[in-house]
C-alpha cells in the first residue's frame, strides 16, 4: 500500500470558534476510507482544506509524501483532488448535463476528443442512474424540478466527471435510498479496483461496514482514533466518536393505540405526483411513509402543507374539513413540516440563527412588533433541545456544520408546538446522537398529543420510530405494516409491490 | 491581515471613509468647502437622495433582483401633483403630500404586481412604468413648468428650523429611525430580509411571499413621491424631467451601504452614509466643473467598481 494523502496536525480558526485544533487523515491508493464523527466536529472543514475551498491556519498536507500547499480549488482540482459539497453547489436553472460539465469543456488540456469521451462516459452514468433515480432524471432535465435525492445524484456525477484520483464524499448518500446507495456503492467499488481513494463522511453506521477499508474518527476538531474496518465492530467506533454509545434507541414496545378520534383524515387526495391517498391518524400516533425514493411521499407531505396543494379530495383535521392551499393556512391549523432539503427549502442564507428559528414562530404567532431580547432565551432553548453546537444566536446560519443547520430548522417549528408534525426526510446529516434525542422527542410530542407523519429515505429509521408504516409505490398506498410486520424484510418486500 | 482586509471591505467602514476623503478633498479644492453652513447645505441635498434610498433599500433588500427605475418618474410626478395642488397655498402643503403620495403609491403597488403577479422582471416592470408615467406628465402639463411650492414647504427644506438645522434634516433622521423600526422590530421587517434571502424558505415558513414584495415597491413609490414634494420645496417649482437624476444615484447609494442587489442583506443606515458620501462625490465632481454627462459616467464607473469590490469580498476564501 501507498500512502497517497497526508494531513497532519491541521487547525483552523473562524474568529473565536476552533473549527479544527489538531485535524489529521491518511489516505492510500485505492482505498474507501470513513471521516467520521459528531455533528461540527470538523468533518468538512477538514475536507475543504484539502480540497482548496478553505485555507488552513497551520499544520501540513502531503500527496505520495512530497509537501504541497493547496491555495485553491484549482489547485486541488490539478493534483486530482475533487470534493462533493454537503451544502450542494448545483445551479438550478441549467440542466443535468450542463451542470456536471459546468466549467469543465473550455479548460485547456483536455483536448477535443477527451471532452467527448468524457461526455459519452458521463451519459452512460446517468444512463446507470437513471434506473434507481425515479422519474423525471435525465440529461436534459432542469436542476430545478429534480427532488433532493436526484439532485445529490448530480453533485456525485459532477464530482465523477472530474476523473478525480482522490474523492471527497461528504455526506454524499444522506437523502439517497437503498438502491442508490447500493448503485453508488458499486461505482466506489470500481473506481477503487482502478486506484482511486475515496473520503467518505456519513452518519450512516451501516455504510460505514459496508463499504469502507479504514476508518478515522474526529471529535471536537481533532481525529481521535484510528481503525480497519474488519478488525472493528460498531461499538467501537460509536465509543470513539461521540464517548459513550448511544445507539439508535431501540422501538419502544407497541404502544396501546389511542382510542381518541383521528387528528388527521385524508379521503382519497391527490396532486401532481400522489393519487388517490387515504388515511387517518390520531393523536399520540407516528406513521411512517416507506417505500423507494420518490414515490409520492414528499408530495404527499406538501400537498398537506399547502407547499403543493391537492387538487382532489379533502382533509380533515380534528373531524372539520379544512382547506390547505398554501403553508400558511397549514400553519394557522398547527401543521408543521420539517424538509430535509435545508439549502433549499430552510436556510434563510446570511441571516442569523436567530433568524432561522424565529421565522416559523412568527408566522403562527404574528406578533406586530419583535423583541429580540424577549424572545432570545426562549430560542436559546429551541436551538438546545438538539444540542445544537454554535456560537451564539447572532451568528450567521451559514457558521454552522450542516447537521447543526438542520437541527437549527428542526427548532424552528418545534418552537411553534405543532398539533401535526410533517417529517420529510429530517435527519439528512444529523449524527447519531442527535437523531437519538430527535427521535424521543418526537415520541414524547407524540406522548403529548401530536400527530406524526414521518418519511426517511432510510429503513431502519421508519423502523425504529413509527407506530406503522405505509408504504408508497408511484404516488399510492401500495400497502400498510403494524405491530409484528414491522420489519426490515416485510418493507423491503412490500417497497416492490410484494406482499408482506 | 484577515482583520483588516474584512474591515477595509465592511462597507459602512468604507462608506465613512470615503465621506471623510471626499470632504477633505473638497476642503482642498475649493477652501470652505467643508465649512459648516456649507455641510447643512449637502446634507439637505443627500437628504432629498436619501429618501429615495429608502424605498429603493427596500426593494433591493427584498430580493429577486429587486430593482426600482421607476423611482424618478414617481418623484417627477410627485412634485407636478404637489406643486399644481399646493399652488403657492401654505395650507394646501397637507393635501399635496397626500394626492402626490398616494398616486405615487399605487403606481408602486402596479409595479409590484407586475413583479409577483405577471412575474415581470423588476428590471424591466419598473423601466416600462418610467415610460407610461412621464409619457403622461408630458401630455398632461405639455412639457411646460407648473406649479408652485408654498413658503412654508421651502422652508422647511432650506431655512434652519432647530439647532441650526432645516425640517428636512429631522425629518430624514426620523425617517432612518422608522426605517430600523420597520426593519429590526416589526415581523414585516424579519419578512422582508426572508423573502430577499430564500424565497421558497419564505413561502414554506408561511409568508405571504407576494403580497410583501408588492408592497414594497409600492413603499419605494410612496418614498419616491414625497421626496417629489420635497424637490419641490427645495427648487421653487417643477418639471417634468425632475426626477430623473436620482435614479442612477438611488441605486448607488444603496450599493455603497452594503445593500446587496442580490437581496436580504443590508440596512437604510448603510444607505444613509452611501447618500452623503453620493451627494459629497457629486459636489466636488461640479467644483472640478464636470457636467451632468461626466458626473453620469463617474457614477456608473462607481457602481461597476463597487460591485467588483463586493462581488469579490464575498467569495474571497475564508
Ligand atoms: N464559516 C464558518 N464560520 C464560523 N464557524 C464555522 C464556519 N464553518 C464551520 N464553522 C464551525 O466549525 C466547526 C466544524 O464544522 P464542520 O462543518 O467541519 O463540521 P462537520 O464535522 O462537517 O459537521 P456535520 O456532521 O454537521 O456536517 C463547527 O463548530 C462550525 O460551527
Ligand atoms: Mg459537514
Amino acid at each position: 500500500m501507498t500512502l497517497l494523502l497526508k494531513a497532519e496536525s491541521i487547525t483552523k480558526r473562524y474568529g473565536a470558534v476552533v473549527a479544527l485544533s489538531d485535524g489529521g487523515l491518511e489516505l492510500e491508493q485505492g482505498e474507501i476510507h470513513a471521516l467520521l464523527g459528531a455533528n461540527g466536529c470538523g468533518k468538512s472543514t477538514l475536507c475543504k482544506i484539502i480540497a482548496g475551498t478553505v485555507a488552513k491556519n497551520s499544520g501540513t498536507l502531503s500527496i505520495l509524501g512530497r509537501a504541497v500547499e493547496i491555495g485553491g480549488p484549482r489547485e486541488a482540482e490539478a493534483l486530482g483532488v475533487a470534493l462533493f459539497y454537503q451544502e450542494l453547489s448545483l445551479v438550478p436553472q441549467l440542466s443535468v448535463a450542463d451542470n456536471i460539465f459546468l466549467g469543465r469543456e473550455q479548460r485547456s488540456g483536455a483536448g477535443f476528443l477527451d471532452a467527448r469521451a468524457l461526455r459519452r462516459d458521463t451519459e452512460q452514468l446517468i444512463a446507470r442512474f437513471a434506473e434507481v433515480a425515479g422519474a423525471g432524471f435525465s440529461a436534459d432535465a432542469l436542476v430545478s424540478d429534480l427532488s433532493p435525492d436526484q439532485r445529490q445524484i448530480v453533485e456525485i456525477l459532477k464530482v465523477l466527471a472530474r476523473k478525480p484520483r482522490i474523492i471527497i464524499f461528504d455526506e454524499a448518500t444522506a437523502a439517497l435510498d437503498r438502491n442508490q446507495v447500493a448503485l453508488f456503492f458499486a461505482i466506489l467499488r470500481e473506481l477503487k479496483a482502478e486506484g482511486v481513494s475515496s473520503i467518505f463522511i456519513t452518519h450512516r453506521m451501516d455504510e460505514v461496514f459496508e463499504i469502507t477499508d479504514r476508518i478515522t474518527v474526529m471529535r471536537n476538531g481533532a481525529t481521535v482514533a484510528r481503525f480497519v474496518t474488519a478488525e472493528t465492530d460498531r461499538q467501537a467506533v460509536v465509543h470513539a466518536m461521540v464517548g459513550d454509545v448511544t445507539a439508535l434507541a431501540e422501538r419502544p414496545a407497541a404502544r396501546p393505540r389511542s382510542d381518541k378520534p383521528a387528528r388527521l383524515v385524508l379521503e382519497s387526495v391527490g396532486n401532481k405526483r400522489v393519487q388517490q391517498v387515504s388515511l387517518s391518524l390520531r393523536p399520540g400516533e407516528i406513521v411512517g411513509l416507506g417505500g423507494l425514493q420518490g414515490q409520492g411521499q414528499s408530495s404527499l407531505l406538501q400537498g398537506l402543507f399547502g407547499a403543493a396543494p391537492f387538487t382532489s379530495g379533502t382533509i380533515r383535521l380534528d373531524g372539520e374539513q379544512v382547506r390547505i392551499s398554501r403553508p400558511s393556512h397549514a400553519i394557522g391549523k398547527g401543521i408543521a413540516y420539517v424538509s430535509g432539503d435545508r439549502g433549499r427549502d430552510a436556510a434563510f442564507h446570511g441571516r442569523s440563527i436567530f433568524e432561522n428559528i424565529a421565522a416559523a414562530s412568527f408566522s403562527k404567532e404574528r406578533p406586530a412588533m419583535v423583541w429580540p431580547g424577549r424572545l432570545r432565551e426562549r430560542f436559546t432553548k429551541a436551538a438546545a433541545t438538539l444540542s445544537t453546537k454554535y456560537a451564539g444566536l447572532s451568528a450567521p446560519i451559514g457558521s454552522l456544520s450542516g447537521g447543526n443547520q438542520q437541527k437549527i430548522f428542526i427548532a424552528r417549528w418545534l418552537a411553534t408546538q405543532p398539533s401535526v408534525l410533517l417529517l420529510d426526510d429530517p435527519t439528512k446529516g444529523i449524527d447519531l446522537g442527535a437523531k437519538a434525542d430527535f427521535f424521543a422527542l418526537a415520541r414524547r410530542l407524540a406522548d403529548e398529543g401530536a400527530a406524526i407523519l414521518f418519511y426517511s429515505s432510510e429503513d431502519a429509521e421508519l423502523l425504529s420510530l413509527c407506530d406503522r408504516i405505509l408504504v408508497f409505490n408511484s404516488g399510492a398506498v401500495a400497502g400498510e405494516l403494524e405491530g409484528e410486520a414491522l420489519t426490515a424484510y416485510n418493507l423491503t418486500n412490500a417497497a416492490y409491490g410484494r406482499a408482506a | 491581515m484577515n482583520r483588516l482586509r474584512s474591515t477595509l471591505t465592511d462597507p459602512l467602514v468604507l462608506a465613512t471613509l470615503s465621506i471623510l476623503v471626499l470632504l477633505a478633498a473638497g476642503e482642498a479644492l475649493s477652501p470652505g468647502f467643508a465649512r459648516g453652513d456649507q455641510i447643512v447645505r449637502l446634507l439637505v441635498v443627500s437628504a432629498i437622495l436619501g429618501l429615495v434610498a429608502a424605498g429603493q433599500s427596500l426593494v433591493v433588500i427584498g430580493g429577486r433582483e429587486g430593482i426600482d427605475l421607476s423611482v424618478g418618474a414617481s418623484i417627477s410626478l410627485g412634485a407636478v401633483l404637489a406643486g399644481n395642488v399646493m399652488a403657492g397655498q401654505d395650507g394646501s402643503i397637507f393635501l399635496a403630500v397626500l394626492v402626490a403620495g398616494g398616486a405615487t403609491f399605487l403606481i408602486g403597488l402596479i409595479n409590484g404586481l407586475g413583479v409577483t403577479m405577471l412575474r415581470i422582471p423588476p428590471l424591466v416592470m419598473t423601466l416600462g412604468m418610467t415610460g407610461v408615467v412621464q409619457g403622461a406628465l408630458i401630455v398632461i402639463s405639455r412639457g411646460i413648468p407648473s406649479g408652485n411650492a408654498a413658503p412654508a414647504l421651502m422652508a422647511f427644506v432650506n431655512r434652519p428650523l432647530v439647532f441650526g438645522l432645516p425640517g428636512i434634516l429631522i425629518l430624514w433622521a426620523l425617517v432612518g429611525v422608522l426605517m430600523w423600526v420597520l426593519l429590526r422590530r416589526t415581523r414585516l421587517g424579519y419578512a422582508i430580509y426572508a423573502i430577499g434571502s430564500n424565497e421558497r424558505a419564505a413561502e414554506l415558513t408561511g409568508l405571504p411571499v407576494r403580497a410583501i414584495r408588492t408592497l414594497l415597491y409600492g413603499l419605494s413609490g410612496l418614498f419616491a413621491g414625497l421626496t417629489g414634494v420635497i424637490v419641490i420645496g427645495y427648487t421653487g417649482n417643477s418639471f417634468v424631467s425632475v426626477g430623473d437624476q436620482y435614479v442612477l444615484p438611488s441605486v448607488i447609494a444603496v450599493v455603497i451601504g452594503g445593500i446587496s442587489l442580490a437581496g436580504g442583506q443590508g440596512n437604510y443606515f448603510g444607505a444613509m452614509l452611501g447618500a452623503i458620501a453620493l451627494t459629497l462625490l457629486t459636489s466636488v465632481l461640479t467644483t472640478l466643473q464636470l457636467e451632468f454627462w461626466g458626473r453620469q459616467l463617474i457614477f456608473g464607473a462607481v457602481l461597476l467598481m463597487l460591485m467588483l469590490l463586493y462581488g469579490r469580498a464575498g467569495r474571497l476564501r475564508a
